[in-house]
């Protein structure tokens, strides 16, 4: 489908927002699906070829925003886009985060794995949990999008490799230290981060839903690229990370299926 | 409509866009995103006898106008595909073609047998998946082989009509087009993908997992153009041809060189809408050009200095 950019923000020299008006696209998307975009400006643009994966963060009225970090050539090209102009995407996909009712939950976010926890932040706050949020990155170039989580989560926990901004950690370790207190996490970011979330969630028997990121082609169930493993009773099952994910329960992916893209 | 009507091997289609093996699932996949039933037809993944896994991950991999992929036939395997999947597909108005590929000779005959007595309308035979050490690709590069394999499931599949896909990496296609048809085959559908490889110069290491993969995309079609005009000038069966199609444009390029039908790949990846927009754009070239029929570009390049 087509839409019109809006906005095409620059945040800092690495990330991006942009906000799509189109009815069609925000009619039947969800907290934490995701959406193909195709990032040249022409219809048939042939490199780069393939649409590029982003979370949505948002939607508001007839718009919904993306937040993307600049990688390579599609996102570049992204920078280009102006305002007015059109985008072609695919419709939401995937299957999303559930919300809970009434929970003390956490959010755990990595760098650009802030991107899909805004509007499920949202959702959870409606539905009358506790929400904190965790959020680390490199430096402080990563911490984006943190004012507009304030009116939605009771806490915010910062941290950055560098200390630039908020604690000098891994966000693991202030997360590690209250995860007993949470009754479900959402979590998104690099695999290792992931990993070692659902570790932590596992040994303190609190459920734990990771968004993942796998090199896609199709993001509709029909190239079989994204392939990844999880636990089923004795044994180990493919699944689609673009059908039956992006989120799966943390306790049961098979981590060393899980590529490291990027 | 009539315009794109073809006939190909006995069966008729009601235009000659095909979306190719690999490409399109098993069909129902992209129901949501598009109109199957406007499609000619649809040539499903790779189905061997028993299901397959297939290769490790990372199996895809973008590279100039084009990508790498390793999935390497992962499928539901025969069974579970005629009884999960076919019947969902058969209500779509739209032409179904199954291709497949086995380990051995012997597996090659067990499925065209089972797939001959199904609800189909076509078998496509895959000799040419470059990313199985077995099967697949042993067939595709020795004509020799290519003869045994064809003429071996040409004996069990008698309902039938029979496609032989081609495999683009070898020295000289003709040779194999020939033993298709010399062996029975109804038709050829060329090309599958072209080996390929791609390396990250940071961590050193290749892209996907297998090390090779097969190239497909828009890089790909000088090399298919060329390669349907060369099988196209050795054999009398119809032939499908393929590769890096991604406007209706391209399309016609396949049927200047011989093709009677096209199959598209990787850009229903870019755009799931895209065979829709071939179709209709070969209907406007078609009365444009005041064809009655698109086979009448079949075979016309003008090679006359
Ligand atoms: C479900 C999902 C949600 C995502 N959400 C976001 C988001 O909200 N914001 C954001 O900035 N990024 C997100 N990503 C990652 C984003 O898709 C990549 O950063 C982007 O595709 C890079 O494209 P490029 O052309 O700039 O990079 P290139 O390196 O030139 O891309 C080459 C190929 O690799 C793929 N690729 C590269 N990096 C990644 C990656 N990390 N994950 C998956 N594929 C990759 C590209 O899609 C492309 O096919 C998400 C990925 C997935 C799978
Ligand atoms: C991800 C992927 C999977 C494929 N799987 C199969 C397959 O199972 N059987 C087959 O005969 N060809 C398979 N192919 C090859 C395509 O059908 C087609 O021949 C090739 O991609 C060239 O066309 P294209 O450039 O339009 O994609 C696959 C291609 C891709 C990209
Ligand atoms: S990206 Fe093609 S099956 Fe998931």
């Amino acid at each position: 489908m087509k839409g019109i950019i809006l906005k095409n923000e620059r945040l800092n020299d690495k990330y991006r927002l942009m906000e799509i008006e189109s009815p069609e696209f925000v009619k039947d998307a969800k907290p934490g699906q995701f959406v193909m975009v195709k990032t040249g400006l022409q219809d048939y643009l042939a490199d780069p070829l393939l649409r590029r994966p982003f979370g949505v963060v948002d939607v508001r009225g007839n718009t919904f925003r993306l937040l993307y970090m600049l990688v390579g050539k599609g996102t570049r090209l992204m920078t280009e886009s102006l305002a007015g102009s059109a985008i072609e995407f695919s419709s939401s996909l995937g299957n999303g985060f559930k919300s809970v009712k009434g929970k003390n939950v956490a959010l755990v976010a990595g760098g650009v794995g802030i991107a899909p926890l805004l509007w499920i932040a949202k959702l959870l706050k409606d539905d009358g949990c506790t929400v904190s949020l965790y959020f680390g990155g490199r430096n402080q170039e990563d911490i984006v999008l943190a004012d507009e989580f304030r009116p939605h989560i009771d806490n915010l926990i910062i941290t950055t490799d560098d200390g630039s901004i908020g604690e000098k950690a891994l966000v693991t370790a202030p997360f590690g230290r209250d995860v007993k207190s949470f009754d479900r996490v959402y979590a998104c970011g690099p695999k290792r981060m992931l990993q070692a979330v659902s570790e932590i969630c596992v040994s303190s028997d609190v459920p734990v839903d990771v968004s993942l990121d796998e090199r896609m082609a199709c993001g509709m169930g029909a190239c079989l690229g994204c392939i990844i493993y999880v636990r089923e009773g004795e044994g180990t099952v493919q699944k689609r990370c673009c059908v039956e994910g992006p989120v799966f329960d943390g306790s049961k992916v098979v981590w060393d299926s899980v590529c490291r893209v990027g | 409509m009539s315009g794109l009507k073809v006939n190909i091997c006995g069966v008729e289609f009601k235009n000659p866009v095909i979306t190719a093996s690999g490409t399109f699932g098993y069909g129902l996949e992209y129901a949501r995103f598009t109109d199957i039933s406007r499609l000619g037809g649809i040539s499903v993944k790779g189905i061997s006898y028993n299901e397959v896994q297939g290769n490790l991950m990372p199996r895809i991999m973008e590279t100039t106008s084009g990508m790498l992929n390793a999935i390497g036939l992962q499928n539901v395997g025969v069974h579970r595909f005629l009884k999960e999947k076919l019947p969902l597909l058969r209500k779509y108005d739209t032409r179904i073609i199954v291709n497949f590929w086995g380990k051995s000779i012997e597996e090659y005959v067990q499925v065209a047998e089972i797939l001959d007595n199904a609800d189909i309308d076509m078998l496509e035979m895959n000799i040419s998946c470059p990313n199985v050490k077995e099967g697949g690709i042993a067939f595709g590069s020795d004509p020799a082989m290519t003869s045994k394999v064809v003429d071996q499931c040409r004996k069990v599949i008698k309902n039938k009509p029979l496609l032989v896909k081609l495999s683009p990496n070898v020295t000289d296609i003709k040779p194999f087009a020939k033993a298709c048809e010399d062996n029975g085959a109804d038709g050829i559908s060329a090309i599958n993908t072209l080996l390929g490889m791609a390396v990250n110069i940071n961590t050193k290491k290749p892209y996907i997992s297998n090390v090779t993969g097969g190239l497909s995309g828009p890089a790909i079609k000088p090399v298919a153009v060329r390669m349907v005009h060369e099988v196209s000038k050795v054999v009398k069966i119809p032939i499908v041809g393929m590769g890096g199609i991604i406007k209706w444009e391209d399309a016609a390029e396949f049927f200047l060189v011989g093709a009677s039908a096209v199959q598209v790949g990787t850009a229903n990846f870019v755009d799931p809408e895209i065979p829709i927009k071939i179709i209709d754009g070969l209907e406007k070239y078609v009365s444009e050009q005041k064809l009655s029929n698109i086979s009448e570009l079949t075979g016309k390049v003008d090679l006359s200095k």
